[in-house]
């Protein structure tokens, strides 16, 4: 499970010690980004593609109740069995029940951030069923007992070499063949022996749809598709965000999905499911889980259009120097770091300072959520709860002063250009921007406003000799 | 109060500002000009291929000249095929040849969901997947596709593009992670 009590500048610190794992990490993932960009520039209407996901979600959550309605009444003329949950407990209660009353002893599982939310692994797990998880990502955290340090990639925080000793361990896979062909198709040969022994499969939801009653998962490696097409219970677990209104809608969504999420232009598999296979039975799990609390949040309701690419966290360059475990809450990086804080702020109010505010996340978000906006209206809220350490709040304070009187702030300025140069290295070395081998860089004679002063002045003049 | 109707309350009480659906018809999408050339460039990339029945040849004649060392194959294309009783039972399947409804340009994928189905687990189980789709019917976008399938395998569809895949070790891109290790298209 999650450590949920890190602190983000704590463990970002305690991640950048590696310098040469924080290098990969930071490029493996960039990677990822300039991928999605070349996918987005093949389609001149990308940008029209991201407006109608944003208006199409916009519109949905408006009127979710109805949608909500629809889609159960939908599903269950198709066969299928709805559950509400009102919070994870609820959520795990049901999965279990459904579990039980099949005397289900394993469960194979795809990915779902909605059942890591839950912390749905362990509560089957003191039930006694065994849970595997198919994605080969998740597989590979569930053995090492982490939790995913990615929504999309799960394991991107390890190295081929960790991956090749945890298999050699679980697996019996040679010692030291770190090839990844090698390793993946261990895990596939391991895996296949329980989707083909398990009695019951569970899945996440990318997409609901109201007007058919079904939803649509999507994999890359077949993992949902096995784990439902073989076991004779299916069960989706969705948070209640997820639904589309109508089937023509995915002719937008999954065009952005999987170009977003790793600059592919679909994923392997787009899978709709209504029913169970014959002989099977089909349930959904609706959770709310504090979804509707965020719902009725001016400031935050348009985190709950996310389809969970990843986009966010690719592109953000904290989250890529920092790995997904320097957040607290399940969710890392951007969208993390506003669900977080709005599910509790004293416990994640820290992710939204892991925000440098460049706004790269909401110019690559494939429904155009105010991200960067969002985070640094969580700051706010997490000054005003007085959650903020005495050192970074007092600061706040004196920049807030200083502000408020342009005089001061000048004089400030200039006093500090003259002093910051002669003050000895060994004050400036503690300091939380500094660390061996950096200087202090070197102070300008003007300040900004000087400067830009000096120019308007130099312009206005050399337009009055004209 | 039952948490359906809790949960479905706090929603309606808390429903954010009104907002129109938009039509997504009125905004102009991609359009291909060889539309089987993108999707074969394409498919080449996803650890697929596809070709085009060329006159005098069978889909049989395409499979057994790219496999010739074949395991167990179930051809679903044809109208007496082979049925199990256990969607397990196609565990051992090398070769799986089934219908496509429809082709998509812009990503390679193929719309799979056969009337004269039993099991699904077929499409995953198998070690190869060869996917038969009439030629006419390609589309340009997810959006044209979207407008013309339907669900007609209980309840069950899936757009598949290429072969199963995954970069989880160290993005290093591995085909063959759960499903099919290789896949081909046949536009006859």
């Amino acid at each position: 499970m999650k450590d949920d009590s890190v602190k983000h500048p704590q463990a970002a610190a305690e991640f950048l010690k590696d310098r040469a794992q924080a290098k990969w990490h930071d490029s493996a993932i960039w990677w990822v980004r300039q991928k999605r960009d070349a996918q987005a520039k093949q389609l001149p209407e990308w940008e029209e593609l991201r407006r109608l996901a944003r208006e199409i979600k916009a519109h949905t959550l408006s009127q979710l109740d109805d949608y909500l309605a629809q889609f159960e009444a939908n599903a269950q003329k198709n066969g299928v069995t709805v559950h509400w949950a009102a919070d994870a407990d609820e959520h795990n209660r049901i999965v279990h029940g459904i579990l039980a009353a099949k005397q289900v002893k394993k469960l194979v599982k795809s990915k779902s951030m909605l059942t890591e939310e839950c912390g749905l692994n362990p509560y089957l797990e003191q039930h006694g069923i065994e849970v595997v998880d198919t994605d080969l990502g998740e597989r590979i955290v569930q053995l090492r007992h982490e939790a995913p340090s990615h929504i999309v990639m799960p394991a991107i925080h390890l190295k081929k070499e960790q991956i090749s000793e945890l298999f050699h361990k679980e697996l019996g896979t040679e010692a030291g063949n770190n090839d990844p062909t090698y390793l993946t198709h261990a895990a596939r040969a391991n895996l296949r022996e329980h989707f083909l022994t398990a009695d019951a499969g569970l899945t996440g939801v990318n997409f609901a749809i109201a007007e058919t009653g079904g939803v649509v998962v999507c994999t890359n490696e077949g993992n949902a598709d096995l784990g439902t097409s073989l076991p004779p219970i299916h069960i989706a677990s969705m948070g209640l965000e997820k639904i589309i209104p109508k089937l023509e809608h995915l002719g937008v969504f999954t065009r952005l999905l999987a170009r977003s999420a790793i600059g592919s232009p679909v994923t392997t598999y787009t899978s709709h499911f209504h029913q169970a296979r014959p002989g099977g039975e089909m349930h959904i799990v609706i959770v709310d889980n504090g979804r509707s609390e965020i719902l009725g949040n001016e400031d935050f309701y348009q985190s709950l259009r996310c389809i969970r690419c990843g986009a966010c966290m690719n592109t953000c360059p904290v989250y890529r120097r920092s790995s997904g475990f320097s957040y607290s809450y399940i969710i890392p990086g951007p969208i993390g770091s506003t669900l977080g804080p709005s599910r509790d702020m004293k416990k994640h109010g820290s992710m939204a300072f892991a925000c440098s505010t460049c706004g790269s996340c909401s110019n690559v978000c494939p429904v155009k959520i105010n991200l960067h906006e969002q985070l640094v209206l969580h700051r706010k809220k997490a000054f005003d709860q007085n959650l903020l350490p005495a050192g970074k709040k007092m600061g706040l304070l004196a920049m807030r002063f200083l502000t408020q009187h342009p005089a001061l702030f000048d004089l400030g300025g200039k006093v500090m250009r003259k002093v910051v140069p002669i003050i000895p290295e060994s004050l400036t070395r503690h300091s939380a921007w500094s660390r061996a081998g950096r200087d202090v860089p070197p102070m300008p004679s003007q300040s900004f406003k000087e400067l830009y002063q000096q120019r308007s002045k130099d312009k206005k003049d050399k337009e009055g000799q004209q | 109060m039952s948490a359906r109707d809790k949960i479905l309350a706090r929603i309606r009480q808390n429903r954010p500002q009104a907002s129109a659906l938009p039509d997504i018809h009125a905004v102009p999408f991609i359009r291909y000009d060889n539309q089987f050339e993108a999707f074969a460039t394409l498919i080449r990339n996803l650890g697929g291929d596809a070709v085009q029945l060329q006159d005098g040849q069978s889909v049989a004649d395409v499979v057994a000249a790219r496999w010739p060392d074949a395991g167990r194959t179930v051809d679903l294309t044809v109208a007496q095929h082979e049925e199990v009783d256990d969607p397990h039972a196609w565990h051992d399947v090398d070769i799986a040849i089934v219908p496509g409804q429809l082709a998509v340009a812009e990503n390679a994928t193929v719309w799979v969901s056969h009337p004269d189905n039993r099991f699904r687990s077929i499409y995953f189980l198998t070690q190869k997947l060869v996917l038969v789709v009439p030629r006419e019917a390609m589309v340009d976008t997810m959006r044209d596709a979207y407008a013309r399938i339907q669900l007609a395998e209980h309840g069950f569809g899936a757009f598949i593009s290429g072969s199963s895949r995954t970069a989880d070790i160290e993005q290093s891109l591995v085909m063959g992670a759960h499903g099919a290790m290789a896949a081909l298209v046949i536009f006859v």
